[in-house]
């Protein structure tokens, strides 16, 4: 057993080395990503092949690897953990005009050492039966901490990334004090324990057990979609999205991006597989399997998702921003005694 | 002493498993960050608090569902005995977090069971009948419902071992079979059912999914946020190293505790239990008894799982299905052989030679079961990085480095089966054995080994079961374009899609289906002859 296995092994490997390829460390795990390498493949000859997992843990296996890591591009969900890899030195430049060409710079770091890929939003839901959908459009993430409020917002834990994200941007607009305040108040206004994922805080909100609920926009989008079920697609379809913040800074948006690593073996490969991601085709194959908004302009998410707005007014923070200062927004939840 | 030379090679083997353990205990003499105090000031006193409710109330129920339940199977005879005495093991090829993923999805407020009770009371569309199940108490339910079949497993085994002499004789002073079974039953066949609680106490504790999906934020709460969230590695792992010191003591206190009592049976009576025909009422309430654990830590949840998977995700059984069960299935065997193997060796040499040092080892490796995985693989991660950089070619991302993964993370469980197997067999049996000429590896293969039969099953049973639902080194260890049947319910359960990782836990239990009927099939032969 264990010797066919090394033969095997020998087998697959070699069979990898007569072939152009291009290997990859990514915490997106969408089937419909899988697709989407087979479709480069079918394009340049080149195979991609990959291991998904969590970013965090991904990093890690980077590192330990050192001078032998095979992959050549890390892509994660979140901004923090590109921040992250870069500061410990481990991504290399992108260099690409093409690239350039297409990319708004807001979306690629401002070193030129990672790419943005796709966008999602930290969005409001609520029950437009309860709140009045004028005052929500309105509405801005500061505004959560009001007594207007009380027991009737649902989040998932402070556990979760995105929550995290969204107070480190908050810390970034208003400082730590304001912040700290308005955190207190903000968990004091909690229908519940916060539990359960983001789909569970939409589902609470069109079952009646709160009005409001943040998380992030393309859950709505996949409920809407049916994928998930008849029952999530009518709890979908009872609720509303605001944006929040439209009036002034815009909504607060987190990129999933990637980036060359610093060892990288096929380094063009891994340009050109960038460069392919960022094409229209590619981008729309993303945003229609995951409901993710497009990083290229001119492309139309979803139609699902574009009925949830369009021309959304974007907050400019610089995306590190998210990785810096999330320490500092877990500590503050800690304190504020949000689990 | 010719046996010196085997105590010195297995110690070393041993030692060699315990580098990636050592590595996250020597975060303890590192400096300890203001991350570290900032934990302990606010939230560590309440993570302490949730994991010991946790710890003692899952300890209760997984005893009030295992050990019943596991002496009924073995001492009487009933309809369905035989489909009965196999499922109650099933509930334990749930993962915990997709058990908890699929009672919320029955219970929740707009929850399958709540939604049914709308419909045939005809109440108001709000009406909610069962009560949340998202905090501690819903998360003690799931993880006693889905590992009380640890303790099932080894008390059963345990039972089966006894000389029916003890409960003739308990029986013939006029004791009830209740009262055998309280008196006799549960003492005699202790050490077996503490060594089980502390490996489901390991299990509980070193979980995130689940308690993370219940709300309870635990030890591992506090592990994952100062990694992920605080971007601390080295408090993460002070975090984990501080819990496998709790568990490496309470470990000592169980072997202490039962230093003085001797549990062997020195009458070497090979004949089995009295196995008593139940009839009527008694058949009834042994059925009933036994169904309880199976229709909710089974029927239920795998009901819900096949509702959404027939639904929603029946595309899921194609043919790289096979690849991935194929994988799952040949790395859990072959890691449960390989750590069948070296349990026997370091059990049989400390039974014949008290090397302190290799008992130390072997607790430290059993310990390495309350490690969260994902912080164990840190561990193995940076394992030849203190030997040499160029050899972690080997290790990561190859199935050799999954393999070894595997086997320091689930050791403890054919540790603690071949452990209470041992110490049934009567050291008089050595000693006559002995006066007949054998020498030492003749009594362990041509004596021990085969009276440890049951307990090799009972280990690779659940050993297989442990790896093939195993997921966080798995995801961060495999190799390119590797896939087992968890990762696969990963890759949709992380991303909140319930329906669709629905299909590959169904493929989780019939997978685990196999080993448990061979192993059930085994066990009863050995008791028929």
């Amino acid at each position: 057993m264990f010797k066919s296995y090394f033969f095997l092994f020998f087998l697959f490997t070699s069979s990898v080395f007569s072939q152009e390829i291009v290997n990859l460390y990514t915490s997106r795990h969408y089937d419909s990503d899988i697709e989407l390498y087979d479709k480069f493949e079918e394009k340049t000859g080149i195979k991609v092949n990959y291991v998904s997992g969590k970013g965090k843990a991904l990093i890690q296996r980077i590192k330990s690897e050192g001078l032998n890591c095979p992959a050549d591009i890390f892509i994660t969900v979140d901004a923090g953990n590109l921040w992250r890899i870069q500061k410990d030195n481990l991504f290399q430049k992108i260099k690409s005009n093409k690239i350039k060409k297409i990319l708004d710079s807001k979306y690629v770091d401002s070193n030129g050492n990672w790419i943005g890929l796709a966008k999602r939003y930290r969005v409001i839901v609520y029950n437009p039966e309860k709140i009045d959908s004028l005052r929500m459009s309105k509405i801005n993430y500061e505004d959560l901490a009001s007594d207007e409020f009380k027991n009737r917002i649902v989040i998932r834990s402070s556990s979760n990334i995105y929550n995290q994200s969204l107070l480190s941007s908050l810390i970034y607009h208003n400082g730590e004090n304001y912040t700290k305040k308005w955190l207190l108040n903000f968990v004091g206004n909690f229908a519940r324990k916060p539990q359960g994922n983001d789909r569970a805080q939409i589902m609470a909100v069109a079952n009646g057990e709160a009005d409001i609920a943040i998380v992030n926009h393309y859950y709505i989008g996949i409920m809407l979609s049916g994928k998930a079920g008849q029952k999530q697609r009518e709890s979908a379809l009872k609720v509303k999205v605001a944006f929040p913040n439209q009036q002034n800074r815009g909504t607060m948006v987190n990129v999933s991006g990637g980036g060359i690593l610093k060892n990288s073996p096929n380094y063009k490969n891994a340009i050109k597989f960038l460069e392919f991601l960022l094409e229209e085709e590619s981008q729309r194959h993303i945003v229609s399997n995951t409901y993710e908004y497009p990083i290229i302009d001119d492309l139309d998410p979803s139609p699902i998702i574009k009925k949830l707005g369009s021309n959304i007014v974007e907050d400019s923070l610089p995306v590190e921003v998210l990785g810096e200062m999330n320490p500092k927004a877990v500590k503050m939840m800690d304190v504020a005694g949000w689990r | 002493m010719g046996n010196r030379l085997g105590v010195l090679s297995i110690s070393l083997f041993a030692l060699l498993f315990s580098i990636p353990i050592l590595i996250i205990l020597l975060s303890l003499f590192n400096e300890y960050s203001e991350n570290w105090f900032h934990i302990y000031n606010t939230v560590l006193s309440e993570y302490v608090l949730n994991s010991f409710i946790l710890f003692f109330g899952v300890s209760v129920g997984v005893f009030i569902l295992g050990v019943p339940t596991a002496w009924i199977v073995a001492t009487s005879d009933f309809k369905f005995k035989k489909i009965i005495s196999c499922a109650l093991v099933l509930p334990f090829a749930v993962p915990p977090y997709i058990m908890a993923y699929s009672f919320t999805g029955l219970f929740d407020s707009y929850g399958t069971a709540n939604e049914l009770i709308r419909t045939a009371f005809d109440t108001a569309d709000n009406y909610v009948f069962f009560p949340s199940i998202r905090n501690i108490g819903g998360a003690i339910i799931v993880f006693s419902l889905t590992l009380y079949p640890y303790i099932y497993l080894i008390s059963y085994n345990a039972f089966l071992n006894q000389s029916r002499d003890i409960f003739d004789v308990s029986r013939t002073l006029g004791l009830s079979k209740i009262k055998t079974f309280f008196k006799i039953g549960i003492p005699i066949t202790r050490p077996a059912i503490v060594a089980g609680l502390m490996i489901v106490a390991m299990e509980t504790l070193s979980d995130f999914g689940a308690v993370e999906h219940f709300a309870v934020p635990t030890f591992t709460t506090g592990i994952f946020r100062a990694w992920f969230g605080l971007y601390d590695l080295t408090t993460a792992k002070q975090l984990a190293a501080n819990l496998f010191i709790i568990f490496l003591v309470l470990i000592a206190i169980e072997k202490f505790s039962r230093r003085k009592i001797n549990y062997i049976n020195n009458s070497i009576s090979n004949k089995n239990l009295t196995i008593t025909k139940l009839k009527g009422k008694w058949e009834s309430v042994a059925i009933a008894i036994c169904l309880i654990p199976i229709i909710f830590g089974f029927l239920i949840p795998s009901s819900q799982l096949l509702y959404w998977t027939i639904n929603y995700k029946l595309s899921f059984f194609d043919q790289n299905l096979l690849y991935t069960i194929f994988n799952s299935v040949y790395l859990a065997l072959i890691s449960g052989l390989f750590c069948i193997v070296i349990g026997t060796l370091i059990n049989y040499l400390l039974r014949i030679n008290k090397s302190k040092f290799l008992s130390l080892l072997n607790n430290i490796i059993t310990s390495g079961y309350g490690i969260p995985g994902i912080v164990l693989s840190v561990g193995i991660l940076n394992f030849f990085l203190f030997l040499d950089e160029s050899l972690n070619v080997f290790l990561i991302g190859t199935v050799l480095g999954l393999i070894f993964a595997y086997s320091i993370k689930f050791y403890a469980l054919p540790n603690s089966s071949i452990q209470s197997g041992l110490k049934k067999i009567s050291v008089n049996l050595d000693d006559v054995t002995k006066t007949m000429g054998y020498n030492k590896i003749k009594l362990l293969l041509k004596v021990h080994v085969p009276l440890l039969r049951n307990s090799y099953l009972t280990g690779i049973l659940i050993f297989m079961i442990d790896v093939i639902k195993e997921l966080p080194m798995t995801l961060i260890l495999r190799p390119f374009n590797f896939n087992t049947l968890s990762v696969s319910a990963y890759t949709y359960a992380a991303d909140e899609r319930m329906v669709e990782a629905a299909a590959p836990s169904i493929a989780i239990i019939m997978v685990c289906l196999i080993p448990i009927f061979f192993v059930f099939k085994s066990i009863k032969e050995t008791t028929d002859e």
